[in-house]
């Protein structure tokens, strides 16, 4: 639970960031080799992956449901959701509880959990810079200042969670 | 902080009993209101439930003004005011104006409903009630007063009686009952008990008044009470009828010069007219329906009616419809719903004795487990020993928790009856309204079943009811015509069935014609005469089940609101049960719900499938077989088993979910065999592992359009393992016309195998 | 301490009345501290019966419609009794019968208050009732021991 606590304290700080200078946390992770950040403010927990059972007949995007404490959470797996290719689960691998207030707890399985960014808005580009229609989910481009060349690719959990 | 945490609490926690009290209030008005029905058929109204019924009503006026339940208050406040008048003799009890009492009923049900946040407040349905209850108490007369003063009555006596007492003093007197006076000493512990072991003995001979404590007597372990009691009885048959130790009976004299009381009743109203031909028979009486105002009706009252110069009922007839756009007996509104708001539990002491019991038990084995624990640590038990130790205390840790679980479950176990007290006031009410005679003859309504379940088992049993009346039970004249009873009748059947419960409505009606239902089948565009032709009997009756079915062109008041038998199918799915059909043209129809006796903890057999594990609920497994490939035939494209002589379609549960094979070689297969309702099936699978008791768990939002899985549970050791939703399945794989759905299923599968576990 | 039996057959009015008297603002209306106000449930007339030897209360709240043993019947016998003839003493009730509380009143009910009442009506009548009348009760009445 060493991870939860860590996830927590950094909330406390993201809200006070936020007061004083409007920065924003976010939480970076592997999918297929690009790095993706989502608020830590939708995660809940980051957990060791624990035994996945696959349920037939679900959407495709579900790898799954797993106990959280007695309870039954969903596992998406959002490579399928982005059309990525797949990699076996492996010592790296996590699931990131999460939840939006709107929708249920959900577990996101993701390769990696790198690190945890406070970006400031002008840190962040708009969705549409990748030009056109983007997908609601993807909320913009994170480029952190004191990190050159870094991009990170900042996602909106919200419809994904909705309808997974 | 703390402080205000705890004062909202114990606030929160007597709005909670508000709810459930007078759930129960309302549930009893109900009950009373039935036998009062049953009374008045007799000409025999109980005074004393009449009564309790007033209680009931005042009760509910005084905790709706404290919870601030104003629409409820304000009905109780009218209602109080009529029943006030009804016990006090003011007013006479007709069935108009009973029938305006059940409407109250119904709509303090749906007031609950609104108040606790579901379903829409009736408040025009309300305003049109208190209008006709207004009308009534209007009609008063008064009532003999100053016959009781030639009794020889101790003025302290009369100090302490409630007005509703005074009342039945006099009008005991006025029918020349003699007044008697029995006192008793009881011990301060047993005197309810006691006092019901007096009330019963004397309840046959006359009406007790009232208990006064006389207050004599410095023991304060006991008490004296002097009961007043009224009986044609003489004083040596009460002594004999009414003895005991401590008991003694003296016969209140009257003053000299008064008259016999008997011809001083110049106010007992005559007898109410009697309602409709059988006694036990709900029929309609011609008051309100839906047919508004229509003057004929009103007129087949008065010929009913014998003259009285109480006639409340009329005067409702006339001006309350004629006030009224809608009619004030409004049809039980489809959006109505007998489902209770209460959450509460009332348990039997005994059942909860028992667990404590148990839980001392617990206690034993833990003492023991930590004494163990100690001995190991000092080494003084090892090894062998103390894996005998285990093993002994393991099992009787088993034995325990098994009882614990049983007993839980009990606790959650309620009668049936619970539903069926308001089925009887929705057969009553809609037999009226359709102006069919309908006679509801209930059994087995002591059969328990979890209370979670009986609560969303009131409205699907409502809908098939009222369906039965409407469409079922012809008319009085037909019935005539075809040599039937002229009053229909509705048999609702419960009994319990190894883990299920089965509930049957059963009616004497029409029956149901198959050539109509495949017909209005095809009109609707539901299936093509072509594919019409291939159905089954069997399936014929099911298309009742269909979204959207329905065989008159012009829809009833009652049936018509577009919520048809597939929505009382889904709901009893979601209950884990099914719903089977079994109809005879000109005999009748019975329908039959087959349920799972509890929701919570149940018992699986894990099986598993390509190296998964599934849980098969044990309530719907006949047996596990070994599966033999040289008995298996094909059958009109579907594998059949053939065992000990009979034909049981199977189901290979690997190919119906999609599952990718497993790694593991398999010499052989087992099949096990399910029942739910009157259908079998046989699900294949690859292997046997065991017995186990689990919590089921619903299954998240985003998974709730898979089909197939009641939910899942978590087998220790962090494994899920999904739970099959076998009435569900047998569904799928045995209904006609889901070839679509399953299609589609093996589509969704399909891709999942493409893209592999990850 | 305050003690404050309740003398009603509904659970939920017991409930209510138990919530408004055990409340911290009760308390202070009447000079006592936090949790020095304990309301004890009677469902019944002959619970009542059995409660009174475990007094003494300060006051006493009870219903008149009850089955068995009405309310009127309880105040006769509480005034007659010897701990209690002094005792603080609230009709509630929403009977209309007016008839029902003057005999009540006569019987040496020292107020009345009708149903509905909202939680200040009752305070307010309790408070007063307590603070009023304390001292002629507990002078008139010997401590009888035990809980």
């Amino acid at each position: 639970m060493a991870a939860l606590a860590r996830v927590r304290g950094e909330k406390r700080a993201v809200r006070r960031a936020g007061e004083a200078g409007r920065r924003v946390e976010y939480l970076a992770f592997v999918l297929a080799g690009e790095t993706y950040a989502v608020q830590i403010a939708h995660i809940v927990e980051i957990l060791r992956p624990p035994p996945i059972t696959e349920v037939p007949r679900a959407p495709r995007t579900v790898l799954g449901v797993i106990s959280v404490r007695g309870r039954l959470v969903t596992v998406i797996d959002l490579r399928r959701r982005f059309r990525l290719p797949e990699t076996p689960i492996d010592r790296k691998t996590r699931v990131l509880l999460s939840e939006t207030g709107a929708s249920e707890q959900v577990g996101l399985l993701v390769e990696e959990v790198q690190q945890v960014w406070r970006l400031a808005s002008e840190e962040i580009e708009p969705a549409n810079v990748l030009g056109g229609d983007q997908p609601a989910h993807i909320a913009g481009i994170g480029r952190p200042s004191d990190s050159e060349g870094t991009i990170l690719i900042l996602l909106d959990l919200r419809p994904i969670l909705e309808q997974p | 902080m703390v402080e205000g945490g705890g004062r909202g609490d114990s606030g929160d926690k007597a709005r909670d009993e508000f709810f459930s009290e007078a759930q129960e209030l309302v549930d009893g008005l109900g009950r009373d209101l039935l036998a009062l029905d049953e009374g008045l058929k007799k000409k025999q109204p109980d005074a004393e439930l009449i009564n309790d019924v007033f209680r009931g009503v005042h009760t509910l006026k005084g905790l709706s003004g404290l919870f601030g339940a104003t629409r409820m208050a304000g009905l109780s406040h009218e209602l109080e005011d009529v029943l006030d008048d009804l016990r006090l003799g003011r007013i006479e009890l007709t069935p108009s104006v009973l029938d305006l009492l059940f409407q109250a009923v119904s709509l303090y049900a749906r007031i609950l409903s609104a108040e606790s946040g579901e379903g829409e407040d009736p408040g025009p349905e309300v305003e049109q009630l208190l209008l006709a209850l207004g009308q009534i108490s209007q009609r008063r007369t008064g009532s003999g007063a100053g016959v009781v003063a030639r009794y020889d009555l101790d003025p302290a006596l009369m100090g302490v009686l409630t007005e509703y007492e005074e009342h039945r003093l006099r009008t005991n007197v006025q029918q020349g009952l003699g007044l008697y006076r029995i006192r008793v000493r009881f011990s301060l512990a047993t005197i309810d008990s006691a006092l019901d072991e007096l009330k019963a003995k004397a309840r046959p001979h006359g009406e007790i008044i009232t208990y006064l404590p006389t207050g004599a007597g410095s023991d304060v372990d006991t008490i004296e009470l002097e009961i007043l009691m009224a009986s044609r009885a003489s004083v040596d048959l009460l002594r004999t009828a009414i003895s005991g130790p401590n008991i003694v009976i003296d016969e209140v004299r009257q003053r000299s010069g008064a008259s016999a009381p008997a011809s001083l009743s110049p106010s007992v109203a005559p007898p109410p007219p009697p309602v409709g031909a059988a006694s036990v028979a709900l029929t309609p009486a011609p008051s309100a329906t839906h047919e508004t105002g229509s003057p004929q009706r009103d007129r087949g009252e008065e010929a009913h009616a014998p003259p009285s110069v109480l006639a409340p009922a009329q005067s409702f007839a006339a001006t309350g419809v004629a006030a009224a756009p809608r009619p004030v007996a409004a049809p039980v509104a489809q959006e109505m719903s007998l489902r209770s708001v209460s959450q509460t539990v009332r348990v039997d002491i005994r059942k909860l004795d028992r667990l404590m019991t148990i839980v001392g038990e617990l206690a034993i084995v833990k003492t023991a487990i930590a004494n163990l624990t100690d001995r190991a640590r000092a080494g003084v038990t090892g090894g062998r020993d103390l894996a005998i130790e285990l093993g002994r205390l393991n099992r009787t840790f088993e034995r325990h928790l098994a009882q614990m679980q049983s007993g839980i479950l009990e606790v959650r176990m309620v009668p049936l009856g619970q539903a069926f007290d308001k089925l009887a006031r929705v057969v009553r009410q809609i037999s009226r309204e359709l102006a069919k005679g309908v006679n509801l003859v209930v059994t087995g309504a002591e059969t328990e079943i979890d209370k979670l379940i009986v609560e969303e088992l009131s409205d699907p049993l409502m809908h098939m009811i009222r369906n039965a009346i409407d469409h079922g039970i012809e008319q009085r004249d037909e019935r005539l015509r075809v040599g039937k009873p002229p009053v229909g009748t509705i048999a609702l059947n419960a009994f319990q069935k190894g883990n299920q419960v089965v509930i049957e409505v059963e009616d004497d009606g029409r029956g149901m014609d198959h050539a109509s239902l495949v017909a209005a089948a095809v009109r609707k565009g539901m299936l093509t005469a072509d594919e019409a032709r291939e159905l089954s009997p069997r399936e014929v009756l099911a298309l009742v089940f269909m979204p959207g079915f329905t065989t008159k062109e012009v829809a009833t008041d009652l049936s018509g609101r577009g919520v048809g038998l597939d929505v009382v199918k889904t709901n009893i799915a979601k209950l884990g049960g099914v719903v089977d059909i079994a109809s005879d043209v000109g005999i009748g129809t019975k329908m039959t719900i087959t349920l799972p006796i509890t929701l919570a903890i149940i018992n699986v057999l894990l099986v598993e499938i390509e190296d998964r594990l599934f849980a098969v609920p044990l309530a719907s497994v006949e047996e596990a077989i070994a599966l033999d490939e040289r008995h298996v035939r094909i059958v009109e494209a579907r594998e059949v088993l053939t065992v000990r002589g009979t034909s049981l379609p199977i189901c290979r549960l690997g190919r119906l979910f999609g599952l990718p094979p497993g790694r593991r070689e398999r010499p052989r297969a087992f099949v096990v065999i399910a029942q739910v309702g009157n259908r079998r099936l046989g699900f294949a699978v690859d292997e046997l592992v065991g017995q186990q008791d689990i919590v089921i768990k619903a299954l998240g939002k985003s998974l709730k359009s898979v089909r197939g899985f009641a939910g899942a549970t978590e087998l220790g050791d962090q494994r899920v393992a999904l739970v099959l939703d076998v009435a569900a399945l047998i569904e799928e794989v045995l209904a006609p016309g889901e070839t679509r759905l399953l299609a589609s299923a093996l589509e969704a599968d399909g891709e999942l195998r493409r893209i592999g576990r990850a | 301490m305050r003690r404050i039996l309740v003398v009603e057959d509904s659970v939920s009015a017991r409930a209510f009345v138990r919530a408004v008297l055990e409340s911290p603002d009760f308390a202070a209306s009447v000079g006592a501290g936090e949790g020095e106000c304990e309301v004890v449930e009677a469902s019944s007339g002959f619970d009542a019966m059995r409660l009174l030897p475990r007094g003494p209360y300060d006051l006493i709240v009870t219903d008149i419609n009850m089955t068995d043993i009405n309310g009127l019947e309880l105040i006769r016998f509480i005034r007659k009794s010897e701990h209690h003839r002094a005792t603080p003493l609230i009709i509630i009730s929403s009977l209309r019968g007016e008839q029902d509380v003057e005999r009540g009143i006569a019987l040496g009910a020292n107020a009345y208050l009708a149903k509905p009442f909202t939680p200040d009506q009752l305070r307010d009548t309790c408070a007063k009732l307590l603070t009023a009348l304390e001292g002629v009760a507990r002078s008139s009445e010997p401590p009888i021991g035990g809980p």
